[in-house]
């Protein structure tokens, strides 16, 4: 989706669009510079007067360059917005091939009545290598104060044509003038893409063509004004794919004479290339190196589905994922194979070899992780994973991903869990598929409590994670040492003391996880003068509602649809009575988003508490923000009713 | 398929050498006891320092590691630092199954570089390191390496474990130093340890620990170094970055410092001369001229880290610093040091170990060390603490970033050891005077004045700047047991000269005291809620530390909605022990209103773990009573 050559976020340029000084370096005004706060935003800390970028070819003896200008001017108005003073660029310097510069880069300060420029001067610059492929340059500017206006350009000069990095709209600062101008050669074709919320100007900016070129060029000017910053808000799945960006994908390229190569337009062609890769599909089709032991592995096995499942806990067993994403292979499957070590795409890919060379209907899928965003707009780096699809019969598709030692088929990790995949068949031809469950993860808790005269609370609880909800438990728990994952469930449920606790079904993923433990609480039940107040869900009652915020703008992942049930059997101490029970309660969401039951009786000294808390989507959109704060508000305020005793 | 043969013979006789040697290694010789609360298990550190000249020491390590879970994975350090006087001469790592077999070899050209910024701007520090991912648990690692640096100025220290959920069966320090260096070491938390012990040798020591077990990670463990075993080493006669120096005493070591790295760096050019002395005026006062130059630094430059060469050490040239207006620690503090000859006000270079967590310097042990540079201003027989890389703390405040420890003073005369200042409890306060009103519909309203002091000042004046997105969650985290909150007025101040912040806030909520059943219950304390109880351990490992004190005083008038009458309220409280002092009361003024006070005084100390579990029972107590209710009933 984005970087690949060069890894910066911000780029932009110059050209005297509109004949108007104020969106060019060196015209810093003392208005500008008395200026005390953003008009617009009184809180911010600084920004952005103007950020211009502008993108053009040159042609050298059959090469491209391709050259990236930035200019930027931007307002310091407090001291957390010094952070703006250090800028710097990360760059892919191995080869020599792409050259990063700053120029013009100077801070404006008022002295008096008199406008005091300070330029930057060699000792402000650094140039670090990172490592063999990649290196930082970086700028520290001088005189930098409250009230300061600083500027600069970069230059990044590439040769690859083929990935152009992401141009952004909007910034953390409010930016009062951005704008692009891309300069393509009619050799080049590109496909440009306008994500976010932000409406932008494009137009056919009527400036002379550039001069000493041998080739004509259409031009487009990207532009906007007066932007707010961008906020994040929480509980989002992956906040940059709501930054308004424009993003530009290579479409075909006439890179000699007459010859036109075509370049991946549509997802189709974009999974065809990938597809038609040697460390792709290449790797799909090498079966040499497990022949023999997936031989003596499904040696006497007849059906199907236990050839998948044999297969999918071989790979998962003998594999071990080094932890990085990437849909080719990196050292190659047979390789990765003899090692047991292996990147996303080794342990998948060869997880489908070994299913079809099985007999098994199996094909890829490209997956873009949260991490990397939702997969927008065609082009080779929208994805950055791949998973393995069985083709069931009746359309139905068995997903699978062996990369996580306690993932079973059709549980794939909470990262690979983005909206949609592709999956490309054996000819090429690819489908959309939908990688969101629509399954509802089950939860189900039993407690047996009772409550003793002093206040203290002693009971047994039985908690069974199902589906995802195992898996995320398996996951993170169960590879924390023992007494570490203690601590953490006593955080969790604070003031809670837990003791014999075990667990079962550690490594049988085929049954749900099952917590078991006693435990005693001091901090739940109260004794205010004669009568004794409690919430019947006892440490379960959520206190917070995860949903402050007033307003939202994106949408809420829940990552998974879930199934809560709680069941208490609460006992009463001796010489008290109930005095008064909550009223049972049943909370429900518009369109089915999601539901509370609350149901509580009284049997002999025993209270009976039933709760089901059910969430019926992966993800819903923002428009149901209000719907779904308010709902958790009264759920949580049931769950925090008391029950009230008193003595007999 | 005669290419294939070659490899396949050596790769068997190397093999078959490799089982002979290295059968030490498997998992099974592990005492049982080791690996109790482990993740990893070192079998073997062995560092072997050789000083050979003051220019030159060579430093060799072998360590072998069980690692047993994935856990363990940090306890593995396949990296070496380097850079121009820091030459890595050999590194190599072997990987081992549990059974002793050698299933892997990383040899030096399959390190990786990089460089280690770390949010400086630049640094020329580098390190090579290697990726392992492992293939099976558990497995066991050897790496070797040897390092030859001209900076003896640094001798590592001994921590046969150095840190928490690992154990060591055996940990091996040598070190050797010609005898005209003046080689010296001094042990911490080693007395009568039986299983650690030292040989001593003419110009060198040897040191030995065997079956250590492991340390386990808990809340309010006081800083690692002052339980664990340790040993500081160090040369009188050392090499800096090119620099030979000698110091047989703080004193000796700060004239090293002042006339080898800082003397010559203080020139102000005769602009910027003019312009403070016209700032000072004819100010006599050495007090306020240095709150008018800190005012003046703190208004020109801001902080940025630079990490080049001498730089560790050696600050940039103040003139440089007022030419570009930034610097990092070192920088900014000689600068001011700088101004503040001008306007003769004497100042002192000071160096510190910057840190919540507070660390010392040695009293009674030289060597280079602290991590963070503040200026010391004496005035009237008062040293003033300055910190010069924040643009906001007041003249003189010192947070707790490098409150109440052992500093190096640098005179012109020498060094001298100085302790900074300490907040005492009572200087950490939080005044908080407001009030509350409960409708019939449960729901609050009320506005509070809250004012800080001290340490909680420090963690609360840098929201002045916070947007007001920024500031809604915080508040909204503060009274997190508040359901529903909105904040309707957040009014702050900053009083520098004071050294006190206020925060001014009015709040609403619906349903704090949703009324069910007839009655309304609500927790009294509606402002101030400590609900944290420090976390449990089945068994306490470690002694805990309550590194600084603090003071609290809430006073709230309460206003109950009319037609209720009070069913049951909270007792009035008063805890007093070794950790504070905690006391509520709730007076009924009349019918409708009522009067909350709450005074919280937590005391700093270090303890055994044995008075861990009281620590916890006298939070768990207080925790309990800032949730107290109080019970109202709707008159029939």
């Amino acid at each position: 989706m984005k970087k690949s050559f060069l890894i910066i976020s911000i780029f932009l340029f110059a050209v005297c669009a509109f004949g108007q000084k104020k969106y060019e370096l060196g015209n810093v005004t003392i208005d500008e510079l008395k200026e005390k706060v953003h008009p617009n935003d009184t809180t911010a800390v600084a920004a952005i007067l103007f950020k211009k970028g502008k993108t053009y070819f040159d042609l050298d003896f059959l090469n491209w360059t391709i050259t990236t200008e930035v200019e930027l001017k931007i307002k310091i108005y407090k001291k957390e917005g010094y952070v703006f003073a250090d800028q710097q660029i990360q760059y892919y310097s191995g080869g020599n091939q792409v050259e990063v510069d700053y120029d013009n880069v100077a801070t404006y300060n008022l002295v008096g009545d008199k406008i005091e420029k300070t330029k930057l001067k060699k000792d402000g610059k650094f140039t670090e290598e990172v490592n063999g492929s990649y290196s930082n340059k970086k700028i520290t500017l001088p005189k930098v104060k409250e009230g300061s206006i600083i500027e600069y350009k970069y230059t990044i000069k590439t040769p690859n044509f083929i990935t152009f990095d992401d141009w952004y709209f909007q910034y953390p600062i409010p930016a009062n003038h951005v704008e692009y101008l891309v300069a393509m050669p009619d050799f080049f074709s590109y496909n440009t893409y306008i994500k976010g919320n932000l409406t932008i100007d494009k137009t056919i900016p009527d400036i002379p063509a550039r001069k000493g070129k041998s080739f004509s060029e259409k031009r487009r000017l990207y532009s906007v004004d007066n932007v707010k910053a961008f906020k994040a808000e929480a509980y989002v799945n992956n906040i940059e794919n709501y930054i308004p960006t424009l993003q530009m994908v290579l479409a075909s390229a006439n890179i000699s004479e007459g010859v036109v190569k075509s370049y991946s337009t549509d997802w189709a062609s974009v999974a065809k290339n990938i597809y038609d890769a040697e460390s792709f599909g290449g790797e799909i089709k090498s079966t040499s190196y497990f022949q023999k032991d997936l031989d003596l592995l499904l040696q006497n096995v007849t059906s199907n589905d236990m050839k998948v499942n044999m297969i999918f806990n071989y790979v998962q067993a003998k594999m071990n994922w080094d932890r990085t994403n990437g849909y080719f292979s990196h050292v190659g499957v047979s390789k990765a194979y003899a090692e047991k070590v292996g990147n996303v795409a080794e342990i998948n890919l060869m997880l489908i070899a070994m299913l079809r060379y099985a007999g098994i209907e199996t094909n890829p899928v490209l997956v873009s992780t949260r991490s990397n965003g939702i997969a927008l707009f065609p082009n080779p780096s929208a994805y950055n994973y791949v998973i393995a699809a069985v083709e069931l019969v009746n359309d139905q598709l068995l997903l699978l991903d062996a990369t996580t030692k306690s993932a079973v088929p059709n549980i794939l990790p909470v990262e690979a869990l983005n909206w949609k995949g592709r999956m490309i068949r054996k000819d090429g031809t690819s489908i959309e598929v939908d990688l969101m469950p629509k399954m509802s993860s089950k939860e189900i808790t039993n407690v047996m409590a009772s409550i003793e005269a002093d206040g203290k609370i002693i009971g047994k609880t039985r908690q069974q994670y199902y589906d995802y909800n195992g898996y995320v438990f398996r996951e993170h728990f169960l590879t924390l040492p023992k007494d570490k994952y203690l601590e953490e469930i006593e955080k969790m449920y604070k003031g809670i003391e837990i003791e014999e606790y075990s667990t079962a079904n550690d490594i049988d993923l085929s049954k749900p996880l099952i917590e078991n433990y006693n435990f005693t609480h001091n901090n739940i039940v109260e004794n205010i003068g004669s009568k004794v107040y409690f919430s019947p869900m006892l440490y379960y009652a959520r206190t917070e509602n995860p949903f402050k915020d007033e307003e939202r703008e994106f949408p809420i992942d829940f990552n998974y649809p879930h199934h809560d049930k709680h069941f208490f059997t609460i006992s009463i101490p001796d010489g008290y009575e109930i005095e008064s029970l909550p009223a049972p309660i049943a909370l429900s969401m518009e369109e089915n988003i999601g539901s509370f039951k609350y149901n509580i009786s009284q049997a002999g000294r025993q209270i009976q508490l039933t709760t089901v808390f059910e969430i019926n989507y992966s993800n819903v959109s923002p428009e149901f923000y209000d719907t779904i704060r308010d709902f958790y508000k009264k759920m949580i305020e049931k769950q925090n009713e008391k029950v009230v005793l008193k003595k007999v | 398929m005669k290419k294939l043969l070659l490899p396949l013979v050596i790769l068997l006789l190397f093999a078959e050498v490799t089982i002979a040697q290295d059968i030490e290694y498997t998992v099974a010789n592990i005492p049982a006891e080791l690996k109790e609360n482990a993740n990893a298990v070192v079998r073997l550190d062995q560092k072997d320092i050789v000083i050979a000249s003051r220019k030159s020491m060579v430093i060799t390590t072998k360590s072998i590691v069980t690692v047993l879970n994935e856990n363990g994975l940090q306890h593995m350090d396949l990296s070496e630092y380097f850079s121009a006087r820091n030459r890595i001469k050999s590194i190599e790592v072997q990987i081992y199954n549990s059974f002793g077999k050698e299933i892997k070899k990383i040899k030096r050209k399959d390190f990786k570089e990089n460089s280690v910024s770390e949010g400086s701007i630049i640094t020329d520090n580098k390190l090579l390191y290697c990726d392992y991912t492992p293939t099976e648990y558990p497995f066991t690692v050897v790496f070797q390496s040897e390092i030859e640096t001209s900076n003896t100025a640094f001798i590592p220290s001994w921590y046969p474990i150095h840190g928490f959920s690992v154990s060591v069966e055996k940990a091996i320090m040598n070190v050797q130093a010609p005898a005209d260096l003046g080689f010296k070491y001094k042990e911490f938390n080693m007395l009568n340890n039986p299983a650690i012990s030292k040989q001593e040798k003419a110009g060198g020591v040897s040191f030995t620990a065997t079956n250590l077990v492991a340390y386990k990670q808990e809340d309010y463990s006081p800083s690692f170094n002052s339980y664990a075993p340790n040993v500081i080493m160090g040369l009188d006669a050392f090499n800096y970055e090119g620099l030979d120096g000698k110091a047989t005493n703080w004193k000796e070591f700060g004239g090293w410092v002042y006339s080898n790295l800082l003397k010559g760096t203080d020139e102000i050019p005769q602009e910027t001369q003019a312009k403070i002395k016209a700032l000072v005026g004819d100010e006599k006062d050495p007090l306020k001229k240095a709150r008018i130059i800190y005012k003046y630094v703190q208004d020109k430059t801001r902080y940025v880290s630079i990490q080049l060469g001498i730089g560790g050490w050696k600050p940039m040239m103040a003139k440089d610093v007022d030419r570009l207006g930034y610097g990092d620690c070192k920088a900014l503090t000689n600068y001011t040091r700088a101004l503040l000859e001008v306007v003769n006000v004497p100042s002192y270079y000071t160096v510190i170990y910057g840190n919540p967590q507070k660390r010392d310097f040695n009293q009674d042990f030289v060597s280079m060390e602290g991590n963070h540079a503040i200026l010391a201003v004496p005035v009237d027989n008062k040293m003033y603490w300055l910190e010069c890389t924040s643009q906001k703390m007041p003249f003189g405040f010192q947070g707790d970033f490098t409150d109440n420890r052992f500093a190096l003073v640098i005179k012109p005369e020498g060094g001298e050891i100085i302790k900074t200042q300490e907040y005492q409890p009572q200087d950490n306060t939080q005044i908080s005077k407001g009030k509350y009103v409960i409708d019939e519909q449960g729901n609050i309203a009320g506005s509070i004045l809250i004012k800080s002091k001290g340490t909680q000042y420090d963690s609360k004046f840098d929201y002045e700047d916070k947007s007001s997105d920024n500031l809604t969650k915080i508040y909204k985290s503060y009274f997190n047991n508040i359901n529903n909150l909105k904040l309707k007025k957040i009014n702050l101040q900053n009083n520098k000269e004071e050294v006190e912040f206020s925060e001014d806030i009015t709040i609403e909520a619906s349903e704090y005291a949703k009324p069910t059943g007839g009655r309304m219950i609500f927790a009294i304390n509606a402002y101030n809620q400590i609900s944290g109880v420090p976390q449990r351990y089945r068994q306490r490992n470690n002694p805990f530390e309550i590194i600084r004190g603090f003071y609290d005083y809430d006073e709230i008038i309460i206003d109950l909605p009319k037609g209720v009458t009070i069913e049951a309220k909270p007792e009035n409280v008063e805890l007093k022990g070794a950790f504070g002092e905690y006391k509520t009361e709730l007076a009924v003024i009349n019918e409708n209103q009522l009067l909350y006070k709450r005074t919280y005084k937590t005391n700093p100390g270090y303890y055994d773990k044995k008075e861990y579990e009281n620590f916890r029972k006298f939070r768990e107590q207080i925790a309990k009573n800032d949730n107290a209710k109080i019970v109202l009933v709707k008159n029939q």
